[in-house]
């Protein structure tokens, strides 16, 4: 069967290929997201001291280090059997919202906005940031003020804006000075207003995009996000819940190593990247989707003033939850609204400049959890130790990994869509790579991005003779 | 404002970050900035500066030789992602802020780049003739431009 590669995926954080297979009649026949790029870091961790597994976990990528130390430190707490410090937990909660902040901002405005800005159509030598820089410059400033913002907050308390290790098992290393606090506080009012703007001018543009919204991985699945008692928006505390495509629950208040119960993970012939399934369902019909538009699906309320007022708006998109994942980018600039909002009520909290940051202990139990929300979604540590507190075994259960099969059918469902045999047009390949762009996947790969990446795109006929290329 | 940049635990990748650290004693007058790689945000900070000289390594030439590039005025920003070069980051502040420094890359050719730190025998020669050679750029920067 003739077939279509892209190779590589472009903007999107790591190495990936798409395949679409075509028949003699030029239809789609099937497509699939491969990764390319192998990190084993579940297996190079066996053997070292569970205290160094922050600082190690945290090495697994440059795009969302804190929320790998975030999680890693939480299953260590749970090796410890520690409660932290309250203020620890509020400081640590600050830095999660600021790699959300950091990270969505990355994934909005320099990976999306080209698509969004000079339309998927656009000529690809145009379709790129400096094209944005050119025809849209206070966009392009607000985007990278915004990111800036993000990553200076977490330079500000973790001494560092990639890898910082201020976050360790037990709580944080050192208290948050008042002039850090003041420091942050004074920006948070221009982070606001670019988000806002942001959010308006995206609003506005979503009627332009109606054949994407209705293609964009737009079906029916179950969603999982952490959840807790109020039902608010949460990224740090709580218990896993997966929803169905109407929002009923289907498995709730699952915590430490339950989730085994609820989690399968399957390994592919053709993919780095394992695909993730709710267990009870099997993998044919486990699929689900994490991260931005699971959690603004699943929550009741964001728990903030100004997120609420979009949260609103945003539900009225569709009758019961919001499908199509388009929307994903949409939902980015909400949660990015939502964790300035609520980063500053903490930092305005008396308890944020408290001394008392870390909790001390020796291993109480082989074995610890941690989950969170990054910012691409759910993210699970799980490791057990031996006598020695040396890691026996580790557990990643990454947020692309959970979106996997979701990313694999949105493929296809764009491709049936947009990709027609015989001639290939840029056009309808950037979609392909558009809906998985939507879901914003981390391959971890910012220790070896090349740069300029090449596409060369071949379609293939049935005899195995080249109809059409593609190259850029 | 001298940015180096690179990954430590990369063998001799380091040699811009480590180039920081030995520098900044020598001149005391300059910005540092230290960095796992380039990104955007840094456009708005050239802007402020005179003179920028991004440190970096390469494997591209014989190990432990040290090369001196002035930068172009009209940089390629096309493929700016999370990854970016030097040239496009100076193209995204003229484009963006207006104004760009004048600018060079001073790279030093590395043998080792696997996983572990510290710099190979090469990778430290290079080291040394960067920290020689830049206070000397750096001197002379009003003279050559």
């Amino acid at each position: 069967m003739p077939t279509i590669t892209i190779d590589p995926v472009t903007r999107i954080e790591g190495h990936a290929k798409i395949t679409v297979q075509i028949d003699e009649q030029g239809e789609v026949q099937g497509a699939r997201f491969h990764v390319t790029q192998v990190r084993g870091f579940e297996k190079l961790c066996e053997g070292r001291p569970f205290t160094e597994m922050p600082a190690l976990m945290a090495r697994i990528c440059g795009i969302c280090p804190t929320s790998h130390l975030l999680a890693s430190s939480k299953a260590c707490d749970d090796i410890m059997a520690v409660r932290i410090p309250e203020t620890a937990e509020k400081l640590r909660r600050i830095m999660n919202l600021a790699q959300i902040i950091q990270s969505h901002a990355l994934s909005f405005f320099y990976l999306s906005s080209p698509d969004f800005l000079l339309g998927m159509d656009a000529d690809p030598e145009e379709r790129n940031i400096m094209g944005v820089v050119r025809k849209y410059p206070q966009m392009a400033r607000d985007g990278i003020k915004l990111r800036q913002f993000g990553q200076r907050v977490l330079e500000t308390l973790g001494g560092r804006r990639i890898h910082p290790g201020w976050i360790v098992p037990g709580g944080v290393s050192h208290p948050l000075q008042a002039d850090h606090r003041d420091q942050i506080l004074a920006e948070i009012p221009e982070a606001i207003r670019i988000t806002r703007e942001a959010l308006r001018w995206f609003k506005g543009q979503i009627e332009n995009f109606r054949a994407e919204v209705r293609s964009f991985a737009n079906f029916p699945s179950m969603f999982l996000a952490m959840a807790n008692d109020t039902n608010e928006f949460s990224a740090y505390n709580g218990w896993l819940r997966f929803v169905d495509s109407n929002l009923n629950i289907v498995a709730d208040h699952i915590t430490g190593t339950d989730y085994l119960n609820y989690i399968g993970e399957s390994c592919n012939d053709d993919s780095y990247l394992k695909s993730t399934y709710f267990k009870p369902l099997g993998l044919e019909d486990g699929m689900y989707r994490v991260g931005p538009l699971a959690r603004l699906n699943m929550c009741q309320s964001a728990g903030t003033a100004q997120a609420d007022e979009e949260l609103a708006e945003f539900r009225e998109l569709e009758r019961h939850s919001v499908l199509s994942s388009f929307y994903y980018h949409y939902a980015r600039l909400i949660e990015i609204l939502f964790s300035i909002e609520r980063m500053d009520a903490l930092l305005h909290d008396p308890e944020i400049l408290g001394k008392n940051v870390r909790a001390h202990a020796s291993p109480n139990n082989y074995e610890g959890v941690g989950f969170l929300e990054a910012p691409r979604g759910t993210l699970i540590h799980h490791y057990r130790i031996d006598d020695n507190g040396l890691i026996e075994s580790a557990n990643m259960v990454i947020a692309t990994g959970h979106n996997n099969l979701a990313i694999n059918h949105g493929v296809l469902q764009v491709a049936r869509q947009f990709v027609k045999g015989n001639t290939l047009q840029q056009g309808m390949l950037n979609r392909v790579e558009a809906v998985v762009r939507a879901f914003d996947p981390c391959l971890s790969c910012s220790t070896h991005a090349a740069g300029a990446m090449p596409l060369d795109i071949q379609l293939i006929d049935a005899d195995g003779t080249m109809i059409d290329r593609l190259m850029r | 404002m001298l940015i180096g940049y690179g990954n430590t635990l990369r063998g001799d990748d380091a040699l811009g970050v480590m180039a920081i650290e030995r520098l900044r004693p020598l001149l005391p007058d300059a910005e540092f900035v230290s960095v796992h790689q380039l990104t955007p945000e840094l456009a708005q900070q050239l802007t402020n500066c005179d003179l920028a000289v991004f440190i970096d390594a390469t494997y591209e030439d014989e190990p432990g030789k040290v090369q001196v590039e002035r930068l172009p005025a009209i940089g390629d920003a096309a493929s700016l992602t999370h990854h970016v070069n030097p040239a496009a980051l100076l193209e995204l502040a003229r484009s963006l802020y207006g104004r760009a420094p004048e600018a060079m890359l001073v790279t030093g050719t590395g043998a080792g780049f696997e996983t572990h730190e510290g710099l190979s025998e090469k990778g430290n020669e290079a080291l040394q003739e960067i920290c020689r050679l830049v206070p000397l750029l750096v001197r002379d920067f009003p003279a050559m431009w």
